[in-house]
């Protein structure tokens, strides 16, 4: 139980990756609070809060919109009643995104995407870093994406708030690497959620053919990584990505 | 409590809290915190913050405020009695 006594958050935790790491913490035995945007991902939060609190922790899931300052800090001010206090661990990984080519994305979707990818970071940390600080301790894991290195067709406002996040977190990790946090980003390439099961098959075998290990990540093996960087072993590793993409960018 | 107080209690928090190498009667009053007189930056503004925060149950929200309140160990007892009152 690696995380027996700490506190996590992990922002987007209704599905995908931010669920399967949620999930992952619990078993490990840390409290876990993690938030949700839209009222239709609801459904699939009770769920995840359910498998939560069978794993016996303390859980707490709220909705909240990562790019509002106000609803950040009721998260924080919840959340620290919830589960007894500040988090030990934030998982930043929240994140939308917007396919069109830059020459027709709409303004105000352009901004969505910065608010929520990047801003949403960065508002969650600020609030997250008292509690790390007077702790002198904390861990904080950027999701981020091979877009943020190669960039992405149809999806550059994506990839420009991505790699703003791995700025984010090289500039956050040297402020904050006194006071005994760190603060990494991870990387992953292609993971079967439900928005690649949505693919044509064809399409999707053309997608694993440019992964070496030839196929898509279950979100597990995400939340893996995720832990890791967590967890007492990175006790030596900030400010770095760690790319858990089958070898697709190799950086 | 009254003014020379809470100036002692401000300046016993910055020299235990932060771990200064300057006995705390000797943290001048007017002085800006932050710079060269007693070898902080603003990391360790980060650091000031939180324990202000805590110990005297004010709020510090951003850099504006904290420029404010941390001008010198003066300015920060006026802003922990003007926080109290409001």
């Amino acid at each position: 139980m690696t995380f027996a006594g700490r506190r996590v958050l992990v922002t987007g935790g209704s599905r995908g990756i931010g669920r399967a790491t949620a999930e992952a913490f619990a078993r490990e035995g840390a409290a876990v609070a993690f938030n949700y945007s839209r009222l239709e991902d609801e459904a699939e939060a009770r769920e995840t809060l359910a498998m939560l609190t069978a794993a016996v922790v303390p859980a707490y899931a709220a909705r909240a919109d990562v790019s509002d300052a106000d609803a950040v800090a009721h998260l924080f001010s919840d959340l620290r009643d919830a589960l007894g206090g500040a988090p030990d661990v934030l998982v930043n990984n929240a994140a939308i995104t917007h396919d069109a080519p830059l020459m027709m994305v709409a303004e105000e979707a352009w901004d969505r995407v910065i608010a929520t990818n990047l801003k949403g970071a960065y508002l969650c940390c600020r609030a997250a870093l008292r509690g790390m600080i007077a702790a002198k301790g904390g861990r904080i894991v950027n999701v981020v994406s091979p877009a943020a290195f190669f960039g992405q067709e149809g999806a550059s406002s994506y990839a420009a708030a991505k790699a703003g996040v791995v700025a984010l977190t090289k500039s956050l990790a040297r402020e904050v690497a006194r006071f005994g946090i760190t603060a990494n980003a991870i990387s992953p390439g292609l993971v079967d959620t439900q928005l690649i099961a949505s693919l044509a098959e064809p399409r999707r075998r053309d997608m694993e053919r440019q992964i070496p290990l030839g196929r898509m990540a279950a979100p597990a093996e995400i939340a893996a990584g995720i832990l890791f960087l967590a967890s007492p072993a990175a006790s030596y590793v900030t400010g770095t990505t760690l790319h858990v993409d089958g070898g697709l960018t190799m950086l | 409590m009254d003014r020379d107080a809470l100036r002692r209690e401000v300046k016993d928090l910055l020299a235990t809290g932060l771990r200064l190498q300057v006995a705390p009667a000797d943290i001048p009053d007017h002085e800006p915190i932050f710079g060269q007189t007693l070898g902080l930056d603003s990391i360790d503004a980060l650091e000031l913050v939180v324990l202000v925060e805590d110990r005297f149950r004010v709020s510090i929200p951003d850099e504006d405020v904290g420029r404010r309140a941390f001008a010198s160990v003066d300015a920060l007892v006026d802003f922990i009695l003007a926080e109290r009152a409001g």
